[in-house]
């Protein structure tokens, strides 16, 4: 079958259409000018123009603060309930996608977070191609390659290419299947990038703690944590617990905590396993690029380019991670 | 199970060790595998509402009856106000998480169990275990150091298991308190320095290692000089620890997990990673 295609003045109907099945957000351009994921008001059109946005996807599947227990004396612990609402992610570029699929890893695994699965159970995926900019790293990356959404749309001349990824995917395009034509140029050889190739991931020897670039890294950084708040598959949560004012009820509460901060490996009694800033980067660096627990030799970094467009002291872990990890990034 | 949802526990008995720790035992559904069905080394959530929940390991036996044996400092925000807390009240538990020490591979080994500190809760647990099964292991040796004799806790049961021959018992101090004798087999020196005259042989036998970071690095030497291979050597670490599952990410140690990788780690396993030992 020929590949479908949608002709870029067709856009806005297909957004109606897709709005008949659940609320459609994707980025969109405030009047401060920023870009965020948030709802594509009808009539309007997503900023598919942007290469990123402020804040990844992430922030609707881990809220950056949220009720996670409710305890009452009667009851116990109980898991909190939440009304999920059907979503469609319009827009979403490969590396957002990739990053997805990275929290999908650590919070649908064996024993799925109960908030975490409620929510992705009710979210649509729909990709998107782009070009990278000097900061992205995803043409290089396995990840944002083998990403998977439910639809995708790469750009032609005049339009998009239309591929379904997903059961949900087919029934999508089965409803919108009148917009669609066939596509009669030639497809792209990668739908979802214009150059670049994979990698197989791999388990390497644990980097060199005492290379003199951690120091370096730990005096230009101001420790804001901006690079963690805006990182697609940085996921760390702390636990806060609230007591009712009829103090026979409690409140658990996780927020999104940075492993920059000083206070992300500090125990009680006052031992903390990650003083210098030094040593706190060389955490970082191994979450994004060796990867932690069951998905050790699976980097995290899927080179959205977020962290060093925010960084206020222009780092860039890169040239670093090109000797330890021995390839380009 | 749910291992995000804490399951009901109540507080059965609260017995101060010294000025700062409780033998803290808890009641819960009976047959429930968070007290019934874990090895020595794991640890479990402990929560007390409205003040929030900590990671701390089995310190006793397991349980068919519900109840759960844990040794508590109470040194932080939750951790302190349990000090106040009487029989009878609430609390809840989610568990068992991580792995704790390999028994199967101790069968037929001789077994030197070193605790520092604290370190007794979860070597408490473990000798309890070697214990019920007492045949399946050759010689038993407990050395158990801390800063002073007031803060050696457990003694009166270890010296009984001592004085009938189960165990092989070592106790220090860092320094004797001025109007204080120690216990009986009690020396002052740091804890590495009991390894100074222990003749042991190094092909079968296994170290089981918890204590404060400080001690591990000169312990780890001592040991090697003995000639322990490093997969003989385990060691428990400690981390921050905000979910026990796997997905708060604090307690890396390299690129694994102490909450579901460890927190037990043989030596071996934590070769070349910087501060793994803290
Ligand atoms: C595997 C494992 C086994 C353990 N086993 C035992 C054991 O058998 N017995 C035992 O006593 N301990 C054990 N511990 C240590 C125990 O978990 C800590 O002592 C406990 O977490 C302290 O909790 P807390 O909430 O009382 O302390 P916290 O007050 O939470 O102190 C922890 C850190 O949090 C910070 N903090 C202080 N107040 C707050 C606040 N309001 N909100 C957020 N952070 C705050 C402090 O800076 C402090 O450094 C174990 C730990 C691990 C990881
Ligand atoms: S580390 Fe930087 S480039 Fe990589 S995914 Fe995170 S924010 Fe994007
Ligand atoms: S954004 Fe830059 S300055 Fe801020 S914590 Fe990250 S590396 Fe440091
Ligand atoms: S305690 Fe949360 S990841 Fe280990």
């Amino acid at each position: 079958m020929a590949p479908q295609y949608i002709a870029n003045h067709n856009l806005p109907l297909l957004l109606e259409r897709l709005r008949r099945y659940a609320e459609l957000h994707g980025p969109v351009r405030g009047e401060d000018g920023v870009v965020r994921f948030a709802a594509i008001a009808p009539g309007t059109l997503p900023d598919l123009s942007a290469l990123r946005t402020l804040l990844p996807p992430k922030k609707y599947l881990l809220h950056p603060q949220e009720t996670i227990l409710n305890y009452t004396a009667a009851a116990g612990y109980q898991l909190q309930a939440e009304d999920v609402r059907s979503l469609i992610l319009f827009g979403l570029h490969p590396c957002d996608l990739a990053g997805i699929n990275y929290l999908d890893r650590v919070f649908l695994g064996d024993a799925p977070d109960p908030l975490y699965a409620a929510r992705r159970a009710t979210l649509t995926l729909i990709g998107i191609s782009c070009t990278p900019d000097e900061f992205c790293s995803c043409h290089i990356l396995p990840s944002p390659l083998n990403a998977l959404s439910d639809l995708f749309l790469c750009s032609v001349d005049e339009g998009l290419i239309v591929t379904s990824g997903s059961p949900r995917g087919d029934e999508l395009l089965d409803g919108v299947k009148d917009l669609l034509e066939e596509w009669e140029g030639a497809v792209p050889e990668d739908s979802r990038r214009f150059f670049g190739h994979a990698e197989a991931e791999q388990v390497r020897p644990e980097p060199d703690a005492t290379l003199p670039e951690w120091q370096e890294f730990a005096s230009h950084c101001l420790g804001c944590g901006a690079c963690s708040l805006c990182c697609p598959t940085c996921y760390c949560f702390d636990v806060l617990e609230f007591c009712g004012l009829d103090s026979c009820s409690a409140e658990r509460v996780r927020q999104w905590d940075n492993c920059l901060f000083k206070s992300h490996a500090e125990v009680a009694g006052g031992t903390n396993f990650r003083k210098e800033r030094a040593e706190r980067f060389l955490y970082r660096y191994r979450h994004k690029y060796r990867g932690f627990g069951p998905l050790q030799g699976v980097p995290s970094c899927v080179g959205c380019g977020r962290c060093r467009v925010v960084c206020p002291a222009g780092l860039d872990l890169r040239p670093l991670a090109e000797r330890l990890e021995g390839r380009p990034l | 199970m749910n291992r995000d949802l804490p399951i009901p526990a109540v507080i059965s008995a609260i017995r101060p060790l010294t000025v700062d720790t409780s033998l803290v035992t808890l009641n819960t559904e009976p047959h429930h595998p968070v007290a019934s069905s874990f090895l020595p080394g794991q640890f479990l959530e402990l929560s007390l509402p409205g003040a929030g929940e900590f990671p701390v390991s089995y310190c006793g036996f397991p349980s068919v009856d519900g109840s759960i044996e844990l040794c508590i400092r109470h040194i932080g925000h939750v951790t302190g106000p349990l000090r106040t807390a009487v029989p009878g009240d609430a609390a809840a538990v989610r568990g068992p998480f991580g792995h704790g020490f390999p028994l199967l591979a101790y069968v037929g080994q001789d077994l030197l169990l070193i605790a520092g500190g604290l370190g007794i809760a979860p070597l408490r647990s473990l000798l309890l275990a070697l214990l019920a099964q007492r045949e399946l292991w050759g010689r038993l040796t407990l050395l158990y150091g801390a800063r002073e004799t007031g803060a050696l806790l457990f003694t009166d049961e270890l010296l009984e298991l001592q004085n009938r021959g189960m165990v092989e018992l070592q106790l220090t101090v860092d320094h004797l308190e001025h109007c204080f004798d120690g216990p009986p087999y009690c020396r002052v020196a740091l804890l590495p320095v009991l390894l100074d005259q222990l003749d042991l042989e190094p092909d079968r036998t296994c170290a089981a290692i918890c204590g404060p970071p400080v001690v591990y690095p000169l312990l780890v030497s001592r040991l090697r000089q003995l000639g322990l291979s490093d997969d003989r050597i385990h060691l428990s670490l400690e981390r921050r620890m905000k979910c026990g599952v796997g997905r708060c990410g604090h307690c890396a140690v390299g690129t694994r997990l102490c909450c579901v990788d460890g927190p037990v780690f043989s030596l071996a396993e934590l070769a070349g990673i910087e501060g793994a030992l803290g």
